[in-house]
Formats: structure tokens, C-alpha cells, sequence
């Protein structure tokens, strides 16, 4: 039995991702572990006093988001996993697929407007992360 | 061929330019367009071009514009003495302290009562209220964010409530910019009406002396009437969305959520609220005890809250943005160049060749010219410049000592902030809370809603102005 580890930010775009690694998951008889990654970066592009402890926001909202994420998966019929870390994508990508010991690493390949890379950036992200992991990154294509 | 005819161009230009500042320094000038007024200038469009553009930290543009402006000065001004912009000491007395200690006050006491937890608790009990009325739940979360913006300040009000409020869009299956947009709008109008909401009220208030009830009484009555126009619009504009909303709620969301709005810290909600209701008190009634300025209120509720709370120092300190203070330090340095070399004193002109005499005409200018510019730059470096373009044109207008051309600055640059993405600190911040969450808002999606109540907001701010000034 192995052990898929997805990616996810929540949020529409995400959900045929989501949906699709379940129906891996299920196939495969794999167990399978949301990951939401929270990059804070964004808060430099401003000066304005940022004196609020909004990463705790932010990790709430990414367990919110794997909460989602998970009745999901429930609700087709599979118990998942989740885990939230503060960082940037890579890196805390390589290092809980290193910790699970993760067996494939999933991630969607959303073109829409909410998608995170393009297309031809996320296989190259995925190409660099399979390197970097030795493990097997799989992009589940879809039509949103 | 064209490429070449392009070296040229571009090889003749740069000719021209050094030739142009060679001549400029070998003519001095006297109370004329000499080289440093072109320098000063040409570093303050730099920096305010890093900071729209963000070629870099806005922190780190404004200081570098102030170490350009003194090396300029003391190294240039060695050898040719025409590039004099403005020294060390002169500088610091463009520096407002009276905002650099207000912001640092409010920021201490912020830092603490953010810790508490109410304002999600807030949050969610307005969902329970709500009982599945979207509209209702909208409307409520908005004028919240707005009466928080004006006590804590708006950016602050934005980073407390959108991670709950994309929660609670989501509990209900609604898409979150339902509730986060018309948030960051309401955050921009409700800034306008304290001198602690937004920082453009922050720096003409202070720079006027007002207390905290001088400004409260000209700014708060128009930031409550352009409530009314803007929760109309986004009604409107997000009806179909509110009309979708779900009226049963997965259970397991609903505990989730409660779970993300708990008061973590009930002892330090208390102490908090006390010292906060009591700095409110002295707010309202600064001009009783002497004028007593903001900053000393904001200051002294800080230290009595530490003092009580007697939180880890080091931890507190760490916890002031001082990227915030050096900001504005260098602003300010910025600015004091651009005044002492002679262009503000020329843009001046121009703004008063252009009204006359004509105190509305003046004041329809004061509107919509920083309220069209804070969508496109940074709203607090172009209120510190065009401040002194203010205090020019009410100097020169009959009629203008109500101070009818501040309160227009403060209103076309917080306002003018709900155009576009860029357009104010909320707004940035906003969109990078929404991205984590896994929406992506861009700029045409956020100018949808944010132009139309722009323009109605400026409108009705215009006409206000106009009749009661």
C-alpha cells in the first residue's frame, strides 16, 4: 500500500484535482494526505503595519481548507489525511514527502484562472521536485 | 536599420541628458529650476515608480530615496554647491513624529488585542445570527469591517477578518470575493473617518494638530453617508451570487469554523477592552485636556496595557512593523527634499493657476486628483507630498482656512484607494490572503466592483464637500 501526497490550496479550482486523487487513491488502495502549504510572502509588498498574528489566520484557514478537502473525500467514500505547514511550496513539498515517506506526489493541472503555475511551469516544477525527492510525480490532468 | 536608427536615438538622448545636467550644474541658478530641484525630483519619481511598480520593498525604495537625497547633497553639494537639496538636520524636521508615534502606539495596543480573538468571534456570531440569510450575513461582515476600520485601522481590520470570512463564504458556498471585496471597499471608507483609520487621515490630521474629535466630527459624518450608496452597489452587484447561497451547512465546517473563532485570551480581552474603551474616552475628549494629541493617547494606552499585560518585551517589540516606521521616516525625507529645493512650492502654483480663486473649483481638484492617483500609486507618499500643496493653495484661496482642501486630500486618497488592487494597503494584502486560499483575484475582476463605488463615493465626498464647506 502506498502513500499519495496532494498538494491543495483549496478553493474551486482545486476540486477536480482533489476529486481525481481520491479516485486514485481508491483505485490503488493507496492512503492518501492532503497538503496545504501557506507562503506569507505576499506580505512584503507592503509597508503598512502588519502587527497582527495573521499566520495563525492563515493556519486555521488551511486546515479549514483540508477540513473541506477531506469531507470530500468522505463523502466518496475514503478517509484522508492532512497536514498544514508554513513555508514555501517546494520545500515543504520535499520535506513532508520525505517525512511520510510518500510513494507518488499528486498535483492538478488547473489552467483556470485560480491556477497557481502555467502549464508548462508546472512540469517543470514537477520534473525538478521528482529529481529533488526520488519520488514519483504524477500531474492528473483535467478540463476545468 | 530601425535597430540602429534606435542606437541613435537613444545615443543622441543620452548626449542631450549630460550635456543637459552639465549645463545645469555649470549655471547656477537663484530661486530657479536649478540642478537639485531636477534631482530631487527625478529620486522622488524613482522611489514613488519602486513602490507602484514594486521594484522592490516599499520599506526599502523610500530609504534609499533618502540616502540618494543626503548623498546628493553632502557629496554633490562638495563640488558643486548648485546640488544642495536638503541636510541632515533640516530633514528630520520634515519628519512628523506626531505619526510616527501614533502609528507606533496603535500598533503596540493592536498587536495585544488582535491576540484575543474577539473580532473572529465577532465574525462568527454574526453567521449564527445570519441563520443562512446571505445578504444579511454580507451586509453584517461589511459594516463590521467598516466600524472596525475606523477604531483599529483599516489594514488591520482586513487581516483579522478575511481568513474567517473566506471560511464562512465557504460554509455557506458562496465564492469568497462575495465577502472579501465589498470588505476591503467598506475598510477603505470606514479608514476615512478617524485620524487612526487609514494613514492618508493619520498625516494630514496630524500635520493639521487636530485632535482625535476635530476629525471625527468633519470626516466620520461623509464615511457613514457613503456607506449608504456603496452597501446599495454591492447589493446589487452580488445578488445572483447571494441568491446561490447554501441554507444547510455541513456540520463539520460549522464546528471547524467555531472552532477558528474562539476568544483565545479572555484575561487579556478584559485588560484590552478597559484600556481601549478608556483610550476611546480620551480620544473624545483630548481637547478638554489641553489638545492632547493622539499619539500621547495611542502611547500612553500602550504602555499601560504592557504594563498590566506585562507581555515578553522582546517578543512586543518584534512584533511593531518598524518596515512601517522607517517608511515613513523616509517619506517624509523625501518630501522635505521636493519642499526645500522649490517643487512642491511649483506644483503649487500650477494647482493654484489652475483654480484661481475659485475655492470649489480647488476643491473638485483636491478630490479627484489624489483620488485618481491613489489607484494607480501609493496613496501615503502622494498625500505627504501633495500636503504642502495643500497648505499652499489655503493659504492662497479666499475662503479655504476651513480647511475645506485637507479634507478633500484625506477623501480623494482614501476613497480614490478602492479603484484598483493597488490602490491601498487592504487591497494588496487582500489579494495575497485570497491566493493562499485558492483564489486568484486580478485586477479587472477587483475594479469591477471597485471603480463604480469609487466614482459614486468621490461624487458624493465632492458634494459634501461643497455644501458644507
Amino acid at each position: 500500500m502506498g502513500k499519495i501526497l496532494c498538494a491543495t490550496r483549496g478553493g474551486e479550482a482545486s476540486y477536480p484535482t482533489q476529486d481525481a486523487v481520491i479516485a486514485l487513491a481508491k483505485n490503488q488502495g493507496d492512503e492518501l494526505v492532503f497538503l496545504c502549504v501557506v507562503d506569507m510572502s505576499f506580505l512584503n509588498k507592503t509597508a503598512a503595519p502588519v502587527v497582527v498574528n495573521v499566520e495563525l489566520g492563515m493556519e486555521k484557514l488551511g486546515h479549514f481548507q483540508l477540513v473541506m478537502a477531506q469531507e470530500r473525500a468522505a463523502e466518496q467514500g475514503l478517509e484522508a489525511g492532512g497536514i498544514v505547514r508554513m513555508g514555501h511550496l517546494r520545500e515543504e513539498l520535499v520535506a513532508v514527502a520525505e517525512e511520510i515517506g510518500a510513494t507518488i506526489i499528486v498535483m492538478g493541472s488547473s489552467l483556470g484562472p485560480d491556477a497557481t503555475f502555467e502549464d508548462a511551469a508546472l512540469q517543470a516544477f514537477a520534473a525538478d521536485l521528482q529529481t529533488e525527492t526520488g519520488v514519483e510525480v504524477r500531474i492528473l490532468e483535467h478540463s476545468d | 536599420m530601425k535597430r540602429y536608427g534606435l542606437y541613435g536615438l537613444v545615443s543622441v538622448g543620452i548626449v542631450g541628458l549630460i550635456g543637459g545636467i552639465w549645463w545645469l550644474l555649470a549655471h547656477p541658478t537663484e530661486g530657479g529650476f536649478g540642478p537639485s530641484f531636477f534631482i530631487s525630483t527625478g529620486i522622488f519619481l524613482l522611489v514613488f515608480a519602486a513602490i507602484s511598480l514594486r521594484w522592490m520593498h516599499e520599506t526599502a525604495a523610500a530609504l534609499l530615496g533618502a540616502a540618494a537625497v543626503w548623498l546628493v547633497h553632502y557629496i554633490g553639494g562638495t563640488f558643486f554647491p548648485n546640488l544642495h537639496i536638503i541636510d541632515f538636520e533640516e530633514s528630520m524636521a520634515f519628519v512628523d513624529w506626531n505619526v510616527i508615534w501614533l502609528i507606533m502606539g496603535m500598533m503596540i495596543f493592536m498587536a495585544m488585542f488582535s491576540e484575543t480573538g474577539a473580532i473572529n468571534w465577532v465574525a462568527f456570531r454574526i453567521f449564527r445570527l445570519a441563520k443562512g440569510n446571505a445578504w444579511l450575513l454580507m451586509m453584517s461582515l461589511v459594516i463590521l469591517t467598516g466600524v472596525l476600520s475606523t477604531f483599529l485601522n483599516n489594514l488591520t481590520a482586513i487581516l483579522l477578518l478575511v481568513p474567517l470570512s473566506i471560511e464562512i463564504a465557504q460554509t455557506v458556498g458562496i465564492h469568497p470575493f462575495t465577502f472579501v471585496i465589498p470588505e476591503v471597499l467598506a475598510s477603505n471608507i470606514g479608514g476615512a473617518a478617524t485620524i487612526i483609520g487609514d494613514p492618508p487621515g493619520t498625516i494630514v490630521g496630524s500635520h493639521l494638530g487636530l485632535s482625535f474629535g476635530e476629525y471625527l466630527v468633519n470626516m466620520a459624518p461623509i464615511a457613514i453617508l457613503s456607506m449608504v450608496p456603496f452597501l446599495i452597489i454591492i447589493g446589487w452587484l452580488y445578488r445572483r451570487e447571494l441568491a446561490g447561497a447554501k441554507v444547510q451547512f455541513s456540520p463539520t465546517l460549522v464546528v471547524r469554523l467555531e472552532a477558528d473563532a474562539l476568544i483565545t485570551d479572555v484575561p487579556l480581552l478584559r485588560k484590552a477592552g478597559l484600556v481601549g474603551l478608556l483610550m476611546m474616552i480620551l480620544f473624545l475628549t483630548g481637547d478638554y485636556f489641553g489638545g492632547m494629541p493622539p499619539a500621547v493617547i495611542a502611547l500612553s494606552g500602550a504602555a499601560i496595557l504592557v504594563a498590566w499585560v506585562r507581555p515578553d518585551m522582546h517578543r512586543m517589540l518584534r512584533e511593531v512593523d518598524w518596515t512601517t516606521l522607517i517608511f515613513f521616516i523616509g517619506i517624509f525625507v523625501l518630501v522635505g527634499g521636493l519642499e526645500a529645493t522649490g517643487v512642491i512650492a511649483w506644483i503649487a502654483g500650477i494647482i493654484g493657476d489652475l483654480a484661481g480663486d475659485n475655492l470649489s473649483l480647488a476643491t473638485v481638484l483636491m478630490v479627484w486628483l489624489p483620488g485618481f492617483a491613489s489607484g494607480i500609486v501609493d496613496n501615503i507618499p502622494f498625500t505627504v507630498a501633495a500636503l504642502p500643496v495643500s497648505d499652499f493653495l489655503t493659504a492662497m484661496i479666499p475662503g479655504a482656512e476651513n480647511m475645506v482642501l485637507y479634507w478633500a486630500l484625506i477623501l480623494g486618497a482614501d476613497l480614490g484607494g478602492n479603484s484598483t488592487i493597488i490602490g491601498s494597503a487592504p487591497n494588496i494584502v487582500a489579494v495575497g490572503l485570497l491566493g493562499q486560499a485558492g483564489y486568484r483575484l486580478g485586477f479587472g475582476r477587483f475594479m469591477r466592483d471597485g471603480v463604480p463605488v469609487t466614482i459614486v463615493t468621490l461624487l458624493l465626498a465632492t458634494v459634501w464637500l461643497l455644501v458644507r464647506y
